[in-house]
């Protein structure tokens, strides 16, 4: 049986870009992470392909853990509660080595007050990964802290001592941890013990309900929006819709004899309203006359011009054998477009500032405290020290809250009354000022040998930055975002001679993280393109991959996996219906993530019937909450790949609500199977991965029913300009 | 204007503007944050609630054509806490929230068409409730409605 060891990480190719780049820059995707900090200390990390330490700075048990007085135990976590089910896999981690009931531990949100402090966001698929050992030994610790206790209070050696359900004995001795907890007045902090084997898990890898279900089934959980506090008023904020864009003139007469209004103020790029309502504070704003300077006439198109392969500089981030192109012989070249696209969270950005005096108070759906902090600090007259923030419940996260968001306005408007503001985006505001995820152009050529194998792979692709927003000096010094929006673009197959090779695009709009990060986009180039090959060798496409998976370690689990997926997904099973079966996968942070798809056209309509997704993520700490993952993941897959798509006119986003960007709903929802692989290997992320090999997987699987390959997403818009270029 | 009206089968009076949608009332005075906001244009309908008996979208319901009526939110769908409403039930049986945000609205959604559905397919499930999740919590939405359907008609034999 193997035993969890930390396995060596596959880096970028470093010989090829550190010389000219250096290390600041690859902070750029450490800094939306860490803030600024603490980049210096996790850019080695950012090398070894997104692998971050968990950016928590303190672990003693004392500032996790709380023992209560009915002998439950209070865990604050340091990362936030946004769906991904963190605190019920935290809540399992901690029980398994505190020996009490999974029911007696309540998590709660750490906050810059009380708990854990960490200078990193939650994000990137990495809570489990990069906590799952610390967890488990501040929770051992504090087990053996409460033995040692124990042990001083009854006299014996802490040897004798037993623990199980919150419980010490020793001979006739017996005392809850709420018991030693009371009679304890002087604590002694015990080394952290060797932590138990995987073979003793008694709470790992079972299933658990949610710790966040009952309160979200009663409506009782509090969201960021959901903070009410004593004398608290409402704001809203006008912001510019165009890019980059200023208050030219603007008449506040109106707004300010509006009914409940008590201040207006005025920023350099909004002008924000304080009133008693939410109703009154967003009437006000509708009457304010406005007139903008922005640079107009940006659109679509100029986008999608300045993201192509060929613009800008490039940066090599993967070359092996020798990839130049044989033009003699005969090659395939494919090329993709992804277009940009919105979070679309379901809860607006909202923030609640409280500030009195030299202090102010944050109640946030924020993914990234300490960035907010530091944002904050830059740009108001508090000091860093002097900002708090107290996470909530956030109501849909996939990269949107990792930003600074509307936090400086509401501290703003806060300190212009002098009273807690809430200030909450309207969902038009949350389309055209949030962060857009980039667009993407790729261009494949491919070369097969005699034996029907590929040869030589070229990946050439262009970006908009997906981490740069935070540190501008990065784009013109390296070029291109190659940490982010750059993860995922090199081969990962083998193949003797490969390159991948980025060019960043500049896009005069906030660009950002996306659930997947550049995963999303360079999967459904690089797996539609293996399909292209395989059908241009005359191959299955699933043997053609496997025949591509060579002995690298990554490579054979993507094999195995492939190979499960392809038997229990049935990939042979014979066809009753006209249906399309398309399968793709893909390497995300030491995750691999595949999925088989059933396609049906019906009325020139795209309906994804079947989605079989196979993972295997290390450790499982929770399977029902992995399940949650890969479902969810998968809904949101099938939304952008068939129907997402941001558009821009005259230098605004031009969606303004969920009626002009049609996102998945019941109707869209197929069947759904999740194949969890067993591995004893530590945990690698699961929240991201499943998504990027869905849209290459129902390109594919239209292919296989169609014949019609479509190479730019969203496929249904694709496919009805196929049909409209083939009816002229 | 004063605006009376029976909230989870409470009786209150507030003093707001007639027009306030129905949502910042039920959010902002009664203190009642279950119920979300998420468009503001009565598509997504994390704002729904029934009003006398009736499921609506209460971003675009003007708080006065509330006055003199009863309106349940998601803390009012059980009528007895230690007995939830089937619909909860069956959400918490199969483990329907991730974020969670949207699931008020999908019960109130839910609860309604249950009301209707007594014998629901899966396409009955997919063609009436039009609410939007972006957690992609749909394949469990379906499994849990379709539970509750069978808790009902198990009910109604016993």
């Amino acid at each position: 049986m193997k035993t969890s060891t930390e396995k060596p990480k596959k880096g970028f190719s470093r010989r090829k870009f550190l010389a000219r780049s250096g290390a600041t820059i690859l902070g750029s995707v450490a800094l939306l992470y860490f803030g600024r900090s603490r980049v210096r200390g996790a850019l080695s990390n950012v090398a070894a392909d997104m692998k971050f330490d968990s950016g928590v700075t303190d672990f003693d048990p004392t500032v996790w853990f709380e023992v209560n007085a009915d002998n439950s135990i209070t865990l604050k976590s340091p990362k936030v509660e946004m769906g991904q089910g963190i605190f019920t896999g935290f809540a399992i981690l901690a029980a398994e080595e505190l020996d009490v009931d999974f029911d007696a531990i309540k998590v709660v949100h750490a906050s810059t007050l009380s708990g854990p402090q960490t200078t990193a966001s939650t994000g990137m698929s990495n809570s489990t990964a990069s906590l799952y050992t610390s967890i488990r030994e501040v929770a051992a610790t504090l087990r053996e802290t409460l033995k040692l206790a124990a042990s001083k209070l009854w006299g014996g050696p802490i040897t004798t001592l037993q623990t199980a359900h919150g419980v010490v004995t020793s001979g006739s001795h017996r005392a809850t941890y709420a018991e030693i907890a009371r009679q304890t007045k002087k604590w002694e902090l015990a080394k952290t013990p060797a932590l138990r084997p995987a073979s003793a898990f008694k709470m790992i890898g079972k299933e658990h309900k949610r710790v966040d279900a009952r309160e979200k089934v009663l409506g009782k959980a509090v969201y960021g929006i959901d903070t009410d506090i004593p004398g608290m008023l409402y704001g809203a904020v006008l912001y510019c819709p165009y890019f980059g864009g200023a208050v030219k003139t603007a008449d506040t007469t109106h707004a300010a004899d509006s009914p409940g209004v008590l201040k207006i103020v005025q920023d350099k790029q909004w002008i924000g309203v304080v009133a008693k309502t939410r109703y009154a504070a967003e009437k006000a704003v509708s009457e304010i006359e406005v007139s903008w300077a922005f640079e107009p006439n940006y659109s679509t198109k100029d986008a999608i011009k300045a993201i192509t392969v060929g613009n800008g500089t490039p940066v090599v981030m993967q070359d092996e054998g020798d990839a130049t192109i044989d033009t003699k012989s005969e090659r395939v070249i494919g090329e993709y477009r992804t277009p940009l696209g919105y979070h679309a969270s379901m809860e607006p950005s909202v923030m609640i500032a409280d500030v009195s005096g030299e202090t102010v108070t944050l109640y946030a759906s924020t993914q990234n405290s300490a960035f907010m902090r530091e944002t904050i600090a830059a740009e108001t007259d508090f000091k860093e020290e002097n900002i708090q923030i107290i996470p909530r419940f956030i109501g849909g996260g996939f990269g949107r809250r990792g930003y600074k968001h509307n936090g400086i306005e509401a501290v703003k408007l806060s300190k212009a009354v002098g009273k807690p503001v809430h200030l909450l985006y309207s969902r038009q505001q949350e389309f055209q000022n949030g962060h857009v995820r980039p667009n993407t152009h790729h261009i494949l050529h491919g070369q097969l040998d005699t034996n029907g194998k590929i040869s030589v792979l070229q990946h050439e692709f262009a970006t908009g930055s997906m981490a740069f927003l935070a540190v501008p000096i990065a784009k013109p010094i390296i070029g291109a975002d190659f940490p982010a929006a750059g993860h995922g673009a090199r081969i990962p197959y083998s193949i003797p001679n490969k390159t991948a090779k980025i060019w960043g695009g500049d896009l005069p709009f906030q660009t950002g993280l996306w659930r997947g990060v550049g995963m999303f986009a360079n999967t459904f180039a690089i797996e539609s393109f293996m399909d292209e090959m395989a059908d241009k060798a005359g191959a299955d496409p699933l043997t053609f991959r496997i025949a591509h998976c060579g002995n690298t370690e990554l490579l054979q689990r993507r094999k195995k996996l492939l190979l499960k997926l392809g038997e229990k997904g049935g990939w042979n099973t014979p066809k009753t219906d006209p249906i399309g079966r398309g399968i793709a996968a893909c390497e995300d942070r030491g995750t691999i993530s595949a999925a088989l798809v059933e396609v049906q056209i019906i009325d020139k309509k795209i309906r994804v019937t079947r989605v079989v997704q196979a993972i295997d993520a290390g450790i499982i700490v929770n399977p029902n909450g992995v399940r949650q993952q890969v479902e969810g993941a998968t809904i949101m897959a099938v939304s952008a790949a068939l129907f997402e798509e941001a558009t821009i006119e005259n230098s605004q986003c031009m969606q303004t609500n969920f009626v002009d960007y049609q996102v998945a709903t019941l109707r869209d929802t197929p069947q759904i199977e999740v194949i969890i692989q067993e591995s004893l290997e530590l945990p690698s992320g699961v929240g991201e991965p499943p998504i990027s090999p869905v849209a290459p997987a129902i390109a594919n699987a239209i292919y296989q029913l169609s014949g019609i390959r479509l190479r730019s997403l969203p496929l249904q818009a694709a496919l009805d300009t196929h049909y409209r270029n083939s009816d002229q | 204007m004063k605006i009376a009206l029976k909230i989870n089968a409470e009786a209150s009076t507030f003093e707001a503007d007639p027009d306030m949608p129905l949502l910042w009332l039920i959010r902002d005075e009664a203190k009642l944050k279950g119920t979300k906001f998420g468009c503001g244009k009565g598509i997504c309908g994390a704002c729904s609630v029934h009003v006398n008996g009736e499921l609506v979208r209460s971003c675009l319901y003007p708080a006065h054509m509330a006055h003199g009526k009863e309106v349940t939110t998601i803390e009012g769908l059980s009528k007895d806490q230690n007995r939830l409403h089937v619909v909860q039930q069956a959400w918490l049986e199969v483990q329907v929230p991730q974020c969670g945000y949207c699931q008020p609205g999908f019960m109130m959604a839910a609860a309604d068409f249950l009301e209707k559905n007594k014998n629901p397919t899966e396409d009955d499930i997919k063609n009436s409730i039009s609410n939007i999740c972006r957690c992609g919590t749909y394949p469990r939405i379906i499994k849990a409605i379709l539970l509750a359907a069978q808790t009902i008609k198990h009910e109604n034999i016993n």
